[in-house]
């Protein structure tokens, strides 16, 4: 499983953004995205038109993690989101690894860019299913501790809301906390 | 100037409300600086803010005098070159903005927190509030546990506009605002009310929420409560018309 | 043109063609030159003698239905045109009215009629080799059918189809044996003549064109009754000598003979007599003396066609060109294709003309046999079915289910009950994996199928829901497969059936089914594309959150690579154009997925460009900017870093290839969106390029812009454009 984590101001500029892979089961923290290495833009466009459901999803349902949002399926990515109350999206894409089998079925999409990014298979328990309820708990496990990070952040006189965060101890802390549920 | 002006106002957030010691307050602050700026300075003992609970300090109680003292300091620093009372009430009001964006996100951190963060054993409830998606869940928010946060003590009163053509008016009311306790105001200003600043809060509140609207203080003296004051809230089109969408899909 | 009380009088010499309509439809592709000829010596006969060698797939003239529509207008005057318009029209963008791909889909399902002519001397030994059984797809009249619902849709249509005459779709033609076996080649070669259109600049026709393509490529099938003829057109020319007998050899052969159907389609299919008249040889009463002898035999279903046997030239008078067929099969219009290229290389048009009098008398013909036979007989038939099979089935097995099923036979063709596979009604020959088409199951699909065309959507549906599970009991895939598809077609046209959101979940869950046993179960591709892109056509025009559905489905087909190439950015595009259609709700700021088909279109751009075509890539990226418009900042500039970058460098190379192809290449020339004006000095290198490239190759003497201008202007046709481009 790799995954892309954003955090876009109300605005949509984004503030952090992070990419990483599983270290469950095995894995060794590092994204492997099916897209070439040449198309990582693509996770970018991803989230961004995921954004679409994300402003539906934020006004029919209350909660701040919005689950599961929203899925691309060419790539077989799938966003969650959670809503900070002040407006921040915090996005992440997760995306299953691709199984060396090839099971792109009758013909590989040309949106995937066939890229030689079979990994390792199915390694964690997370990984296994992006809709799964265990994996939903993961995720929002995830992001409430972000979430704490980022309260943190934005508590500071210094930070101003739309801002980029640089902090390397947040950055530090996003890892960790994908180190710890994903 | 407004960095400064922002700091200041942060720490008497912290003071006003859930804010303890002077001195955990200052380490607090030290590395704030660091994390907000690239140039990394940790503290003597590691901790960065990131390593500190937020909800450390929310039983913690502070001193009247010195939140007295520092709100006296921001309105005079306020005061400087404005043109007239509308001016000061404005400049307030922008101090107060960014704190209601901010406490925002540490209501509902303290609220949902209670379940990952072992250190507090607070006994809030379990589940994870809702954001407001309606006017009225958010005017709760503000009334309720928004004044508590800062004030200890809900506000006095949360009313409707009872005329047909500003149906998107509301009306929060403080008998007695903790912020104008020690001001006086002369009487050539006597339209003046320090509690613009408590409006600059509500109003980042309701834009955090995505509910943009422009908020007010306005003197509403009665025998009883000689400072009582009415926040106005008026919000935007575009709120009101989202409202009547949610209104008919049924969201509460 | 043909009000309902012309076309009536069938009594005097009326004029039509039977054949005729379809000569036209056919000539037009297949053998642009032939159908005139054909026409000629023996009329429509010939026609449908020349027709032999193609085919015979579909060939249609279509008139457009819709008023509305630019089509319509002009329709009256010129038939042809209208086709033609309605194929590649520049006009219909791709956010034309979900309205049009609606009754495209619709006309794609109409009746098939069967035309078997065998008639002239001539005709006979032609028609002897091969089967011409020319299916004319219906025409519905609009009429008729404004008069049965006229609540539901005889608005505006109804008077409208009267006033255009006949809005047909004429034509199809099927072979059907040969036919089957070269699905394949044919789905491969779908996607090549969408490239030989390529030039064109606005996509939305190509997906049209495509979409045509899919919904045309199907040969009939077992599982599937829309192809097998509704009836049967016997025509003999007045030439024939004993034609009487002759009529009688062609039903014969029709239903015993060499040109008997295949088994699985279900023999009984109405005969319609037709005779043809050549004006100018033979003698009308002669001819007259003859209809009024097969009414007497035949009954009513006769029809006396009166043509001109010369070949009309477009300089005649009153020639008209004939229409071209919109619903051809990949495979005819690829040799369409590649015979109307070498006309125009010649610099003539190619398309075959008709005399005016001769297309209204096609046109009335036709509306005679679609109003006053084919339709009366088919909601015969399916009132018949309705009463005998279906009712049962539902009022009495229905209630027991399948194990009722089992012990009860109806109908006559129960044979062999309790030997077929467990739960099933052992009906199902899995060996030849079809019915037998008087096995209650395959009459319940025609009726289904009846109702469909006939557009009792709810009695399809129903229908088809009924009977899917029996198939799906059975194991019989393929029909399985149909019934799913159809179910959730008809309940996707029936304008009365809200899509509430548990609707949409069943549609989702059919096309999930039909997909799944066509690819799966049957390996059968084309349809299971056909119903992939119905449901992605029929989600989009429903709106709302069905089009969320219909992007999925569109994603599907490219995921499991079920088009080519070419194929695959249509889709594309196709994906942005159903997110752009779901508006916002109405005073919410949500509920749009303008970024989602902004997005899809950026990759369609890419994809366009990586395919060479910088034409299209640039419409498909103008289209995504104004998609991103509304939520982008003003300056149009993403918020995220690396998706800016993307986009700069994909329109910086669009911009370069673009340029690059209008400096070489002339057809390009007219669109007319400028390039941008930024990059003023890489255009000028791009043009300089050019110059010299093209100094090198034929021009060597001028060195300087200006001459080159002026002298390759003369001399070459290519250059001219660039001078205005670079002036401009």
């Amino acid at each position: 499983m790799s995954y892309y984590f954003t955090i876009l101001s109300p605005t949509d500029t984004p503030i952090f953004n992070i990419a990483f892979g599983t270290s469950k089961g095995g894995g060794d923290g590092i994204a492997r995205f099916r897209f070439p290495d040449t198309a990582q833009y693509m996770n970018q466009f991803i989230i961004h038109s995921s954004l679409d459901i994300v402003e539906e999803a934020q006004w029919t349902n209350g909660g701040m993690y919005l689950k599961h949002v929203d899925t691309y399926p060419p790539a077989a990515a799938y966003i969650s989101a959670f809503l900070t109350p002040s407006g921040a999206r915090f996005l992440l894409l997760h995306q299953p690894p691709q199984l060396p089998s090839g099971n792109a079925s009758l013909g590989s999409s040309s949106l995937l860019g066939a890229s030689g990014s079979t990994t390792r298979t199915s390694s964690s328990s997370v990984a296994a299913n992006p809709t799964s309820p265990q994996t939903e708990e993961a995720v929002r496990q995830f992001m409430n501790e972000i979430y704490e990070s980022y309260v943190k952040s934005a508590m500071s006189p210094f930070y101003k809301q739309g801002m980029e965060i640089r902090s390397p101890v947040f950055r530090s802390k996003v890892t960790a906390a994908g180190k710890k549920w994903l | 100037m407004a960095a400064p002006r922002h700091s200041a106002m942060l720490s008497i957030s912290n003071a006003s409300t859930p804010q303890s010691t002077s001195s955990d307050k200052t380490q607090v602050q030290q590395p704030q600086s660091p994390a907000g700026t690239s140039g990394l300075r940790v503290p003597s003992n590691r901790k960065t803010i990131y390593d500190r609970h937020l909800n450390r300090s929310r039983n913690a109680e502070l001193s009247r005098a010195s939140f007295a003292y520092l709100f006296g300091e921001m309105v005079s620093y306020a005061q400087r070159r404005v043109t007239g009372i509308q001016d000061l009430e404005k400049r307030l009001n922008e101090q107060g903005y960014p704190l209601g964006l901010r406490l925002l996100d540490l209501l509902f951190y303290r609220a949902t927190s209670t379940s990952s963060s072992a250190l507090s054993s607070s006994s809030t409830s379990s589940s994870p509030p809702n954001r407001p998606l309606r006017i009225l869940t958010l005017l709760h928010l503000i009334h309720g546990p928004l004044w508590r946060l800062l004030f200890q003590r809900s506000a006095d009163a949360l009313e409707h506009s009872v005329s047909p053509d500003t149906p998107n008016e509301y009306m929060i009311t403080d008998n007695e605002p903790l912020v104008n306790t020690y001001i006086s105001v002369p009487r050539e200003m006597s339209m003046l009310n320090c509690a613009a600043f408590v409006a600059g809060i509500i109003e980042g509140v309701c834009d955090g929420c995505g509910f943009e609207a422009k908020v007010s203080a306005h003197n509403q003296p009665t025998e009883m409560w000689p400072s009582r004051t009415v926040f106005l809230v008026r919000f935007g089109d575009s709120v009101m018309e989202r409202e009547k969408v949610l209104e008919r899909a049924g969201v509460k | 043109m043909t009000s309902p009380g012309d076309a009536a009088p069938v009594k005097p010499p009326p004029s039509f063609s039977p054949g005729v309509a379809r000569v036209p439809s056919k000539s037009r592709y297949p053998d642009e030159s032939e159908s005139v000829h054909s026409i000629d010596p023996e009329l429509a006969d010939a026609r449908s003698g020349s027709s032999p060698t193609p085919p015979l797939s579909a060939t249609t003239a279509e008139l457009p239905i819709r008023t509305s529509s630019p089509h319509a207008r002009s329709v009256r005057s010129s038939t042809p045109q209208l086709a033609r318009s309605s194929l590649g029209s520049p006009f219909d963008g791709r956010f034309d009215g979900s309205e049009d791909i609606r009754s495209l889909v619709i006309r794609a399902f109409s009746p098939t009629i069967a035309i078997h002519a065998s008639d002239d001397t001539d005709q006979l030994t032609v028609s002897g080799k091969v089967v011409i059984r020319d299916s004319v797809g219906s025409s519905r009249a609009w009429e008729d059918y404004g008069v049965r619902f006229v609540d539901l849709k005889g608005f505006g249509r109804a008077p409208a189809g009267r006033e255009s005459g006949r809005e047909s779709t004429l034509t199809q033609m099927e072979e059907i044996l040969d036919q089957e076996l070269d699905t394949r080649e044919r789905l491969l070669g779908a996607s090549i003549p969408s490239k030989d259109a390529l030039g064109v600049p606005v996509a939305s026709p190509l997906w049209k064109l495509l979409l045509r393509q899919i919904l045309s490529a199907n040969p009939a099938a077992p599982h599937e009754t829309f192809c097998h003829p509704v009836a049967s057109v016997i025509a003999i020319s007045s030439r024939n000598t004993a034609p009487l007998e002759a009529l009688r050899q062609l039903y014969a052969e029709s239903s015993t003979g060499a040109k008997r159907l295949p088994d699985w389609v279900h023999q009984e299919y109405l005969r319609y007599y037709v005779l043809v008249h050549d004006e100018e040889r033979d003698d009308i009463t002669e001819s007259t003396k003859l209809y009024d002898q097969m009414k007497r035999h035949f009954g009513l279903h006769c029809h006396l066609l009166r043509l001109r046997s010369s070949q009309c030239v477009v300089t005649d008078d009153d020639s008209v060109q004939v229409p071209t067929c919109e619903w051809l099969s990949p495979q005819e219009q690829l040799s369409g294709a590649g015979e109307a290229e070498t006309l125009v290389d010649l610099g003539t048009d190619g398309i075959p003309y008709l005399f005016e009098s001769d297309a209204t008398a096609i046109r009335a013909f036709i509306r005679e046999l679609v109003v006053q036979s084919v339709i009366p007989f088919m909601e015969n038939r399916v009132a018949v079915w309705n009463d005998q099979i279906a009712s049962r089935r539902r009022g009495i097995s229905g209630r027991f289910m399948s194990v009722g099923r089992r012990f009860m036979t109806f109908g006559a063709g129960a044979r062999g009950s309790g030997t077929g596979a467990a739960g099933g009604s052992g009906n199902y020959d899995p060996t030849n994996n079809n019915y037998s088409p008087d096995t209650p199951e395959a009459i319940l699909r025609k009726m289904a199928d009846f109702s469909f065309m006939l557009r009792d959507w709810k009695l399809s549906a129903s229908t088809y829901e009924m009977i899917q599970s029996d198939f799906k009991n059975d194991k019989a895939w393929g029909y399985h497969a149909g019934a799913n598809e159809m179910c959730a077609v008809s309940m996707l046209l029936n304008p009365l059936a809200m899509s509430t959101k548990i609707k949409l979940e069943n549609i989702d869950q059919m096309f999930e089914n039909a997909c799944y046993s066509y690819l799966t179960r049957c390996s059968d591709v084309p349809h299971a594309l056909r119903s992939l892109t119905l449901a992605v056509e029929l989600l989009k025009s429903r709106g709302g959150s069905a089009t969320e559905s219909a992007a999925r489905w569109a994603m599907r087909v490219m995921d499991y690579g079920l088009v080519g190439p070419i194929g695959q950015i249509l889709f594309t595009e196709r994906v942005s154009a159903c997110y752009a259609s779901k508006i916002p709700v109405t005073g919410a700021k949500w509920g749009g997925r303008r970024r989602k088909a902004g997005m899809w279109s950026i990759l369609a751009a890419d994809q366009w460009l990586k395919a060479g075509k910088a034409t299209l890539a640039s419409a498909c990226l103008e289209e995504a900017e104004r998609l991103y418009g509304d939520v982008l900042e003003a300056d149009g500039v993403f918020p995220m870093p690396e998706m800016q970058g993307f986009a700069e460098n994909l329109r910086r190379a669009v911009k370069v290839e673009y340029l690059g192809a209008r400096g070489f290449d002339t057809f390009d020339e007219p669109a007319s969106e400028d390039p941008d004006t930024e990059e003023t000095s890489e255009r000028l290198e791009k043009i300089d390029k050019r110059n010299h490239r093209r100094s090198l190759i034929g021009l060597p003497a001028q060195l300087d812009a200006g001459t080159l201008n002026m002298t390759s202007g003369t001399r070459d046709p290519e250059n001219p454009p660039n001078d205005d481009f670079e002036r401009a």
